[in-house]
């Protein structure tokens, strides 16, 4: 029983890699590509929240707490944010690039959207 | 700061000057905004080079990668905006992946510090959560170096780029890739037996079909930076075979392997960019005696080209000499083949392009004419001289008096590796078979590209029952390469399986 909440965040963080990257295989459509990518990208946050957490933890803000109350793992957090940032980036890279793409060749289909192949 | 890092960031400081000397007047309207990209783009590397510490490893990774994406897809035409939309989904994968494998290894080890993280590996070497770090590391890394079967983004992206951001990606970034796992696999796995034990097989075995893959389809294209694209796939193949090798002797030669086809290739993209602008084409058939114009650059890129197959002078030679001497003291010398396979391929196939397009040969093509090509033109108001210059100076760089370098590339390597990993025989001199190792490869591309090119003189039947052998092999290697981003990452995850089935079995 006790295995089981500490086992959790790992298999969704797996689930989500899996899920993302099917996701990504099979798409028809670029925007929806996109929204997978993300989803791969939200295993990273799952994990990395997984690895800092501390059952029973306040979170690492010792305003009201005297020093040494347990608390959940602060740099997990700095982790995240840097990812957070990273991954609207590239979402809004991406998006962009594909609504330069369609206005060219008129679709969002990655079959149809093969480099050099006319 | 350490030999190894601060050595390639010096390497890379110079490719830059010599890029941005070249792409001087090439965008009628130069907007700020390329030669910011262009300094993120760098500074991204420079800092990946530099760093310590795992993460910011991850965050110079994603900085170089999307200033990559955007540089890829600068002219906002069809090919190239399909070119950075595989680029930039393939390598966010790969990079979160990454952020994944670093997740772990704090959960081992508590630090972000790559000798932190070390110690704490080498207190606890066997366990499977330090292995998955290492898969899932290894992973981003090597789909950023463009391994076989990860690869596939790398020919898409480096063709369609503008010239002098193709420089950058060939020289400099995709060898990143394998720095970085050099420097994590030395640093911090460098306790853990199994992860050697997978770095010794199935890197191994990735890096030799990176070899052989490689110089393949390089000698299958047409369009010449696609075919550049695919040689970089095949050098690449190199570095991770003298990475895996884990002796001094290897890791010393990837280093100055790394630096040599950097400035090479950097200047073969740069004969690439001037086909470009003077003769308004890329397509190697379509351009068939059409360089007279630009003749010094034929110049350059024979050289070029010769240096690629292992001309025994300057850096490359000196890196591929110490890669096949340590292969040779590490009881492997069967690696030499996709080692000599490799240069020769690649150089055979830049031969084979420069004799076509500056001298007029080869009039008949033999399986190239199927490839990929599109109708790219760059503008042509710039003088031959300033885009050859900084190409020149590429190419007297890499072959700069090796012996300094060499004493640089066995230092740097010592402070690379852990300590204690030394055991392998220290630093060879490169022996007499390994030089005449070099001259096999380069008579073998001369050979290879003087038959490519001589075609219309061999007897018919010759020629047909070469193509009947040579033909379907080659056409399956064109399947594999669809274009289609899903295809892509159903490789990522086969690889993936790969990685789970050699630690499973190991």
């Amino acid at each position: 029983m006790s295995l089981l909440p500490s086992l959790l965040p790992w298999a969704v963080a797996a689930w989500l890699l899996g899920v993302g990257l099917y996701g990504i295989v099979t798409s028809r459509n670029f925007v929806h590509l996109i929204g997978c990518l993300s989803v791969v990208q939200s295993s990273t946050y799952v994990l990395l929240l997984s690895v800092g957490f501390r059952t029973g933890g306040i979170a690492p803000i010792f305003y009201t707490h005297p020093p040494g109350t347990p608390a959940v793992d602060p740099m997990v957090h700095a982790l995240v944010l840097t990812d957070v940032v990273v991954g609207a980036t590239v979402t809004a890279l991406l998006l962009a690039l594909i609504l330069q793409l369609h206005k060219r060749r008129g679709t969002v289909d990655p079959e149809a959207l093969r480099p050099m192949q006319p | 700061m350490d030999e190894a890092g601060g050595g390639f960031a010096t390497v890379i400081g110079g490719l830059f000057a010599a890029t941005l000397v070249f792409a001087w007047g090439y965008f009628d309207e130069v907007h700020a905004h390329f030669h910011v990209l262009m300094l993120v783009f760098m500074a991204g590397m420079i800092g990946f080079c530099l760093t310590h510490d795992v993460f910011n490893t991850f965050v110079w990774f994603e900085v170089m990668s999307v200033a990559a994406f955007a540089l890829t897809g600068y002219e906002l035409k069809a090919d190239p905006l399909q070119g950075a939309l595989n680029f930039t989904v393939v390598n966010s994968v790969g990079s979160y992946l990454l952020l994944d494998g670093i997740g772990l290894l704090y959960a081992v080890g508590g630090a972000l510090d790559m000798g932190a993280l070390g110690a704490a590996v080498a207190r606890a070497p066997a366990d499977p959560v330090v292995a998955a770090a290492f898969v899932l590391m290894a992973y981003g890394l090597l789909i950023k170096s463009a391994q076989v079967p990860f690869h596939f983004w790398l020919p898409d992206a480096h063709a369609v780029a503008p010239s002098p951001v193709s420089v950058m990606f060939s020289g400099a970034m995709v060898a990143l890739g394998i720095f970085g796992l050099a420097r994590i696999s030395f640093t911090v796995f460098a306790a853990s037996t199994a992860v050697m034990q997978v770095i010794r097989t199935l890197l191994l075995g990735l890096g030799v079909a990176s070899a052989l893959v490689g110089a393949a389809m390089a000698l299958l294209q047409r369009h010449l930076k696609r075919l550049l694209a695919f040689s970089t796939v095949a050098h690449t193949g190199v570095l991770l075979i003298g990475l895996e090798l884990l002796s001094p002797g290897g890791a010393s030669g990837m280093l100055l392997y790394m630096a040599g086809h950097g400035l090479v290739k950097g200047a073969l993209f740069m004969v690439a960019g001037i086909l470009l602008s003077v003769c308004g084409g890329i397509d190697e058939i379509a351009l068939r005696g059409q360089g007279a114009r630009a003749w010094p650059a034929g110049v350059a890129m024979a050289a070029g080209g010769l240096l690629l197959a292992g001309l025994p002078a300057g850096l490359m030679d000196g890196g591929f000499g110490r890669i096949a001497d340590a292969a040779a003291a590490g009881g492997q010398r069967w690696l030499w083949l996709p080692l000599v396979a490799g240069a020769a391929g690649t150089g055979a196939a830049v031969l084979r392009a420069a004799g076509r397009i500056f001298l007029g040969w080869g009039p008949v093509p033999c399986g190239e004419d199927r490839s990929l090509t599109d109708q790219e033109q760059e503008k042509n108001d710039r003088p031959l001289w300033l885009m050859l210059l900084p190409a020149l100076a590429l190419l007297a760089g890499s072959c700069v008096e090796t012996a300094g370098a060499g004493r640089l590339a066995t230092s740097a390597a010592a402070a690379f590796m852990p300590p204690g990993a030394a055991a392998g025989p220290a630093f060879p001199q490169p022996g007499a078979p390994v030089i005449v190792l070099a001259w096999l490869s380069v008579v073998l591309a001369l050979l290879l590209a003087a038959w490519q090119l001589s075609r219309q003189r061999l007897p018919g039947p010759l020629n047909r029952s070469a193509q009947r052998v040579l033909g379907p092999p080659g056409a399956g290697l064109d399947f594999l390469h669809s274009g289609a981003v899903g295809d892509y990452i159903a490789w990522v995850v086969v690889g993936l399986a790969l990685f789970t089935a050699a630690f499973g079995l190991g």
